[in-house]
């Protein structure tokens, strides 16, 4: 798809230096290819420019035949003046430096200037610019505008419209970048202020990266108002480990304590954005005042702090020729899951593991590879950037999968992709679909068995009663509202984005093979995402009842509903539960809570108190994914590394080193001193690993290829799809 | 006593001897401390101290902007809002804590300079001498000046 464009370049100069340039580059583009730079309000290179703030003012003329200069006679904004031809251009003139000081007077009139208490003072692009082209007095004696300060937008957007100089980049971000169009300006002229409409709250799973792009501390973060200045935090490069996308961010922290997250570009992945889960979801999670210093053991009812010779001892005694099950959160890093999947397959000699939380759990043989021979994940998020057409199937995308959400909406707004959204409910992707099909709940299969007739010659066949008719029948969708989008989907290498959420519909498995394999027929990409942080990384290192690391088939022990269901009958003796709590995590409460009650040794290894606490016999600290190094893998297969940011609270240790040091005392484990250790473990054991080293993953990640010479095979989802359609 | 001990020995004793009486006559310049206490420069910087306006509230709105001028870097600020119950200061923004590692201190008085609102001051307090290391972190409640007594109504 990313044929080589061809693009027409012309010849312009730049403070008397030649140079060419793609023709039609905006001029605040073309200087930094000499490396100076336009200051800049309004602008942002991710959106459209508007020519509001005026402080781009540049010089500008155009070489005459007989070679001289003619100038314009008016100072042009850089940031909406595409290059062209014999271009001339002065950012450094008199006249500029004149134009600059006076449009920083003008803003700075009504500003506030409360630099002092402002959350942007020190890194305020106001400010900077101010510093560097501004006037050094004011001239305006007059009293200010005042208006109201920290106006609460959200739970996490504050207000303060005293600072804000009216550059649109906030609305712009949710017209063009977000698109749930939250902000706009009210009233016009001096009196212009950004808000929602009819002041409700702003509701938005992007909102956080408004207080980003705000050029001033207008909006700025409810959760870090006051916490610190620039100059207190220290930063470091890191990722989210709360969504499945991998977005990378920074982790701003202050004597040792998380403050603030903020995006970090990768074009990759999030280009700069985060999702509000992102970037207000970790504060609680790394703060948390319950965290868990020390390892402890139950002594009757009481717990009492011990060394951890001491707590391994008591949880491999409790282990012992026992039956013993392990559970997993998902955001473990890929080490911690090959570490405590080579313990539990070792020393406590059990196949009874999982980290899956959803109702429906796949056993290996009824998963897509094992059914069609079709990998889950095709397409990388940025290639869906290029997508022609996008099939957004049964989930909502902007919950599941918040970057894919906003390259899927980059590529509609951008390249004018057509997306077409199938859903039982609304959901954000509607609002720039071309084709909605909103059908019944449960009966996405029905609908992907539509499109396979519609899509997929090979499955006519066996989509033979499915007619769009029959499928208006069965599922709401109106059958020309179905041929639409098919047709709208017809010959394009469309992108088809589905997740695992859509197991839990009913007859979900097979909707969700159906649409894999009509997208591969119908010459698509398909990609049916986990919903987890590291979801799918605890997979590829085989933490999974039936499969070990690379998916090598295993003697098949329990998954988390049959664990859940064994030890709430007291079928299991010892539940080790790794950074996860079922009573928060599973689906049935009751039936999590009475297996916490009915196992006899409950060994917890955690970060901070959860309520399966109470139920526990032995609890050892964990440390949280910022606070020690690792590997993770997105829903993308995209695997990249985040070093140790925070130090970890107490004696906390990271989940492989706890799995390692039980090993090392059961004799099965080889000794492991720093997580690229593991990493080299894996890279042996896990060939879509091979050869991959701790060190030399780049800053960007490295996304998994798919194996070559995949055979497709339609049998078992034809025979499941019929069993379907002929029951009707 | 041979000529050249009197020249080397004698002679510079009996002069030493002679500037000391000479002295005897003009004013002295030590004074006995602690009892007696020599005025100081006007521009003298030693312990700090926080003010407060005339109103009583705090000058300090807690901006850090010492802390980032401190080149010893010994300043820690950790700031909140001021809610109408709770007023500390005027505005939005006060100093919930406030320390100085006197330790590291070098008295240069660049906190002082960098003040928005004049609220951290060197005054002349020199008797800063203490017994443990943790006493020479000065919190908050140690720098901050005393209410000024409500004034008496006419
Ligand atoms: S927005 Fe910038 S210039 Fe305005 S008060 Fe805040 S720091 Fe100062
Ligand atoms: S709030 Fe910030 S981003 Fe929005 S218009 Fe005002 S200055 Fe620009
Ligand atoms: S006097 Fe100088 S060294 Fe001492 S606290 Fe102030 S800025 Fe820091
Ligand atoms: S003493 Fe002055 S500079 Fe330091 S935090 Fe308080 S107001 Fe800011
Ligand atoms: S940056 Fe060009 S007008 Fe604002």
């Amino acid at each position: 798809m990313a044929a080589a464009v061809q693009t027409e370049t012309v010849a312009i100069t730049i403070n008397d230096i030649e140079l060419h340039v793609p023709k039609g580059e905006l001029i605040v583009e073309s200087v930094k290819r000499l490396g100076l730079e336009i200051p800049i309000f309004c602008y942002h290179p991710r959106m459209k420019p508007v020519g509001m703030c005026r402080m781009c003012l540049v010089e500008v003329g155009f070489k005459q035949p007989d070679g001289s200069v003619r100038k314009m006679p008016k100072p042009q904004a850089g940031c909406t003046l595409p290059a062209s031809e014999g271009m001339v251009v002065y950012t450094d003139t008199e006249m500029v430096h004149r134009d600059r000081k006076g449009v920083l007077e003008f803003l700075l009139i009504n500003h506030p200037l409360d630099c002092p208490i402002c959350d942007r003072g020190g890194e305020c692009p106001l400010q900077n610019n101010t510093l560097a082209y501004g006037p050094s007095t004011s001239r305006f004696l007059e009293v200010k505008r005042h208006l109201p300060k920290a106006y609460p937008l959200s739970e996490y957007v504050t207000l303060d419209l005293e600072r804000c100089i009216q550059c649109g980049r906030c609305v712009r971000f949710t017209e063009e970048i977000s698109g749930d169009s939250q902000l706009a300006f009210r009233f016009r002229g001096a009196s212009m202020q950004p808000s929602t409409f009819q002041l409700t709250d702003f509701e938005s799973r992007f909102s956080g990266n408004v207080i980003e792009i705000c050029p001033v501390g207008a909006l700025t973060s409810s959760k870090y108002r006051f916490r610190a200045r620039p100059w207190d935090l220290e930063t470091r490069p890191g990722l989210c480990t709360l969504t499945p996308c991998g977005t990378n961010v920074f982790y701003d922290y202050r004597s040792g304590r998380l403050v603030r997250i903020n995006g970090r570009t990768n074009e990759d992945v999030n280009e700069e954005w985060t999702s509000d889960t992102t970037k207000f979801g970790h504060d609680a999670l790394y703060n948390n005042p319950n965290r868990i210093q020390v390892p402890h053991v139950r002594e009757g009812e009481a717990f009492r702090a011990v060394e951890w010779s001491e707590a391994y001892a008591a949880v491999l005694g409790a282990c012992e020729g026992k039956r013993t099950a392990v559970l997993a959160g998902t955001m473990l890093s890929n080490e911690d899951y090959y570490a405590w999947q080579a313990l539990a397959r070792t020393a406590l000699a059990t196949n009874h593991l999982d980290l899956r939380w959803q109702k429906t759990l796949l056993p290996a043989s009824q998963m897509l590879k094992a059914r069609t021979g079709l990998p889950g994940v095709q397409y990388g998020i940025a290639d869906l950037e290029n997508a022609l057409a996008i099939l957004v199937f049964g989930t909502n995308l902007a919950a599941d999968q918040p970057m894919s959400y906003l390259r899927t909406r980059k590529a509609w707004f951008r390249n004018g992709a057509r997306v077409v959204v199938a859903h039982h409910e609304a959901s954000e992707a509607e609002s720039f679909a071309h084709v909605v099909l909103r059908y019944r709940p449960g009966t996405a299969a029905e609908l992907a068995a539509g499109l396979a007739n519609l899509l997929a010659p090979e499955l006519a066949d066996a989509t033979r009663i499915a007619t769009p008719e029959w499928t208006e029948a069965q599922t709401g969708v109106p059958a020309d509202r179905l041929r639409e989008a098919a047709e709208a989907l017809r010959g394009t290498e469309f992108a088809a984005i589905t997740t695992h959420g859509l197991f839990d519909e009913a007859n979900g498995v097979t909707a969700y093979q159906t649409l894999a394999l009509l997208t591969s027929h119908a010459g698509g990409k398909f990609n049916g995402l986990v919903n987890h942080a590291n979801e799918q990384g605890g997979r590829e290192m085989g933490f999974a009842p039936d499969l070990g690391p690379g998916g090598e088939a295993v003697t098949a022990g329990m998954n988390t509903a049959e664990i859940l269901q064994a030890a709430a009958k007291g079928e299991i003796d010892t539940l080790i539960l790794v950074g996860c709590d079922p009573i928060r995590d599973f689906p049935d409460t009751a039936l999590a809570t009475q297996a916490l009650e009915n196992v006899a040794n409950l060994v917890l290894v955690d970060s901070a108190q959860t309520e399966a606490c109470a139920y526990a016999s032995a609890i050892l600290p964990m440390a949280l994914p910022a606070e020690r190094d690792g590997t993770y893998t997105s829903s993308e297969r995209r695997v990249q590394r985040m070093e140790r940011i925070l130090k970890a609270p107490g004696e906390s240790k990271a989940p492989w080193q706890i799995a390692m040091e039980l090993g090392l005392r059961a004799g099965s484990s080889a000794p492991y001193f720093h997580a690229r250790d593991v990493m080299d473990a894996i890279a042996e054991q896990v060939p879509a690993y091979a050869g991959a080293r701790y060190q030399d993953i780049p800053e960007t990640g490295v996304r998994l290829a798919n194996p070559e010479g995949l055979t497709r095979s339609n049998d078992a989802v034809v025979q499941a799809l019929q069993s379907l359609l002929g029951g009707r | 006593m041979s000529f050249e001990v009197f020249r080397d020995v004698a002679k510079p004793i009996l002069a030493g001897f002679g500037i000391t009486a000479r002295r005897l006559a003009k004013p002295k310049a030590t004074v006995q401390y602690p009892e007696e206490r020599r005025e100081q420069f006007p521009r003298t910087r030693w312990r700090h101290v926080l003010t407060r306006y005339d109103s009583g509230l705090e000058r300090c709105i807690g901006c850090s902007l010492c802390a980032g001028a401190c080149p010893a870097r010994c300043i820690y600020v950790e700031a909140a809002e001021n809610t109408d119950q709770e007023r500390y200061s005027p505005g939005e923004r006060y100093a919930v804590r406030y320390e100085i590692n006197m330790l590291r201190c070098i008295f240069c008085g660049y906190c002082q300079e960098a003040c928005p609102t004049g609220a951290i001051v060197l005054r002349k307090d020199f008797e800063l001498a203490n017994y443990e290391r943790e006493d020479f972190i000065y919190t908050k409640e140690m720098l901050l000046e005393a209410r000024r007594p409500e004034p008496v109504a006419h």
